[in-house]
């Protein structure tokens, strides 16, 4: 099936500065896929591209197979949900969602019927009469969604859609989007600096970094697997331990020998990367000993620093909630293993 | 507590306000329910035929002229100073604070030169008939000194800088994003422009309209200079009334009815700012 979305070559710059450096995607029918960098990827550039708020200096944009590179913001069967929301402060919600509709020229019964079904999705029928200055941020967001999905747009782009929101609120609404999308079925594609947003969310996501594609993949794929060590540091956390690569693993300053499955760098500069769940307590086929040197209890898991000879920075590992009772105290030494397929390795 | 220093605060602006201006203020408008004695003195005997002669054809007529030009003034000003004031805030950043500078320049000069300076552009030997001859047409220009155009003409030109920082304040303040939603929506430029653009920075042009309505209607310099002696205006009237015909009581009147018209349309229009702003606070 043909991709909904096509970005071919697309490079966008500002005076000296190259925002996006030649990205290109596809993304498909029906998906939800995150832009996932940091502030000056060029994620929310990419993305008013696909709006139609920037022209590309280079490349194209396709839509279903049409060029809409050239086409104005207005023309195009996509939507943005602003950041910031942007909802017109001197209408309702009922008259903001209506917006869209009425710019489409739709029949006035049409358009009642829409907003009232929209607004019965999204929660928000009993409000319909407030000004936005009358809701709380959540409310908020959800008229912002609600207004984007009511044109039953091609393609839905969300720019930081729950970067507004408290920590808690931002939790749920994830889920609630997801459950949103699968219930409408459009295409969304969601920017986003917040990479467990992304994870749980997308089910494709791309990582870019200075303008350039790093990764793309499935949650699961740029989480087990990182292509690169900028998209393992920047997913979830990891540790690195340095030193000389050598065929099937690599040499730490110490002489200790940290065995690696898969490919990577077999001579250089590299580093070891590991997830601080995949290490356990005890001796496994990678093993290092050290000394305990802070503990940082989260609830569902125990997160411990160990000093080691190996490396400079310490190695952190979390033990979940069972294993914290017979944790180690500050200051023991202890000895973590964890196994060669678990251990990633890229250059330094 | 909030309240007692607010109000200390407040103090001194309010007894200068009371002192020297409402209370003189009182005293001569009070002057309208008294008679016209001889010579330009007060005859101490209470009437009401002053504020009955404001309303008398003659003057009557004069006071719906002079709104009638505030008005077309106000309306032009508008117009052209929300086109500047848009057109600044669609420069870049770092030009719109020169822009605005240059736009309000002319206040920096005194009323007077500025509107002796039309006269030396308008007069029989100006500028502009000067322009003109040296290109063959002088033939075809009206008289344009001492006319209710070089009145109309001189309003504009003193007000205008007030409707351009006016309306400039809140398209300023305007987030970009509204019209970018409006645009993503399916709206056209003049659809954004007329839904979302006009209708959240008319506050600021109403204020500006009015400003540039109240201090035209009074104005008693440009209709005196650029009108001519036969011009009248409702502020050259007053002026004559005080100056030149020693008419206190029947001048007081004038400037009461004058007053009590601005102060309805700045009412008013506080009245709409107000409902206006309901609805954006922190969107």
């Amino acid at each position: 099936m043909r991709p909904v979305v096509e970005i071919e070559g697309v490079v966008r710059r500002f005076g000296s500065v190259t925002a996006v450096d030649g990205v290109s995607l596809a993304i498909a029918e029906g998906a939800f896929f995150a832009l996932l960098g940091a502030s000056g990827s060029g994620k929310t550039t990419l993305l008013r591209m696909l709006a139609g708020f920037e022209m590309p200096d280079a490349g194209r944009i396709l839509l279903d197979g049409a060029d809409i590179t050239r086409t104005p913001p207005n023309r195009r069967p996509v939507n943005l949900m602003f950041q910031s929301y942007a909802l017109f402060p001197h209408m309702t919600v009922a008259q903001n969602v209506a917006y869209g509709l009425e710019m489409e020229r739709r029949p006035r019964a049409e358009i009642r019927a829409r907003v009232a079904e929209m607004l019965e999705t999204v929660q928000l029928l009993p409000l319909a009469g407030r000004r936005p200055d009358q809701l709380s941020g959540g409310q908020r967001q959800r008229v912002a969604l609600a207004r984007a999905l009511v044109k039953r747009p091609r393609v839905l782009l969300l720019d930081e859609p729950l970067g507004a929101l408290d920590a808690k609120l931002r939790g749920q609404m994830q889920l609630e989007l997801k459950r949103l999308q699968h219930e409408v079925g459009i295409t969304f594609i969601v920017v986003t600096h917040d990479q467990d947003e992304a994870l749980v969310m997308a089910d494709r996501i791309a990582i870019l970094r200075a303008g350039r594609l790093e990764q793309v993949g499935t949650p699961r794929e740029v989480y087990e697997s990182p292509a690169t060590r900028y998209a393992a540091d920047f997913i979830g956390q990891m540790n690195f331990l340095p030193g000389h690569a050598l065929p099937g693993g690599l040499r730490l300053p110490d002489g200790g020998l940290v065995r690696v499955a898969g490919e990577g760098p077999v001579q250089g500069e590299a580093v070891a990367a590991v997830r601080p769940e995949r290490i356990r307590l005890g001796p496994g086929e990678n093993t290092l000993t050290g000394t305990v040197r802070a503990l940082a209890y989260h609830g569902l898991d125990l997160q411990l620093q160990v000093e080691t000879p190996a490396a400079a920075e310490p190695v952190t590992l979390r033990l979940t909630a069972g294993e914290a009772e017979t944790a180690p105290g500050i200051g023991e030494r202890v000895t973590l293993g964890w196994a060669a397929r678990d251990t990633r390795i890229f250059p330094a | 507590m909030r309240d007692r220093g607010s109000a200390f605060l407040m103090a001194p602006a309010l007894a200068w306000l009371a002192g020297l201006m409402v209370v003189p203020c009182a005293l001569v408008l009070a002057l309208a329910f008294f008679r016209r004695g001889l010579y330009g003195g007060i005859d101490w005997t209470f009437t009401l035929e002053n504020l009955a002669l404001v309303f008398d054809p003659l003057y009557g007529g004069i006071l719906l002229n002079s709104a009638r030009i505030a008005g077309l003034v106000a309306l032009i000003a508008a117009v052209a100073g929300y086109a500047a004031a848009f057109a600044i805030v669609s420069r870049p950043r770092h030009w719109q604070p020169v822009l605005l500078f240059l736009a309000v320049l002319p206040f920096w000069s005194n009323y007077l030169i500025r509107t002796y300076a039309w006269i030396v552009l308008l007069n029989r030997e100006g500028l502009i008939v000067q322009a003109a001859r040296w290109l063959g047409r002088d033939g075809a220009l009206p008289q344009m000194l001492y006319t209710e155009g070089a009145v109309i003409a001189g309003l504009v030109y003193a007000y205008l800088p007030f409707v351009i920082l006016a309306c400039y304040a809140p398209l300023s303040r305007l987030p970009r994003d509204l019209a970018e939603a409006s645009r993503d929506l399916g709206g056209s430029g003049f659809t954004t422009f007329r839904r979302i653009t006009l209708p959240l920075t008319l506050p600021g042009l109403a204020v500006g309209a009015v400003f540039v309505f109240v201090l035209s209607v009074g104005n008693f310099v440009t209709p005196a200079l650029l009108g001519g002696g036969q011009f009248q205006m409702v502020g050259t009237l007053v002026y004559a009334q005080f100056l030149t015909a020693g008419d206190w009581p029947f001048g007081a009147a004038l400037a009461m009815v004058l007053m009590a018209v601005m102060m309805l349309l700045l009412v008013a229009q506080t009245w709409v700012a107000e409902r206006g702003t309901g609805g954006r606070r922190d969107a």
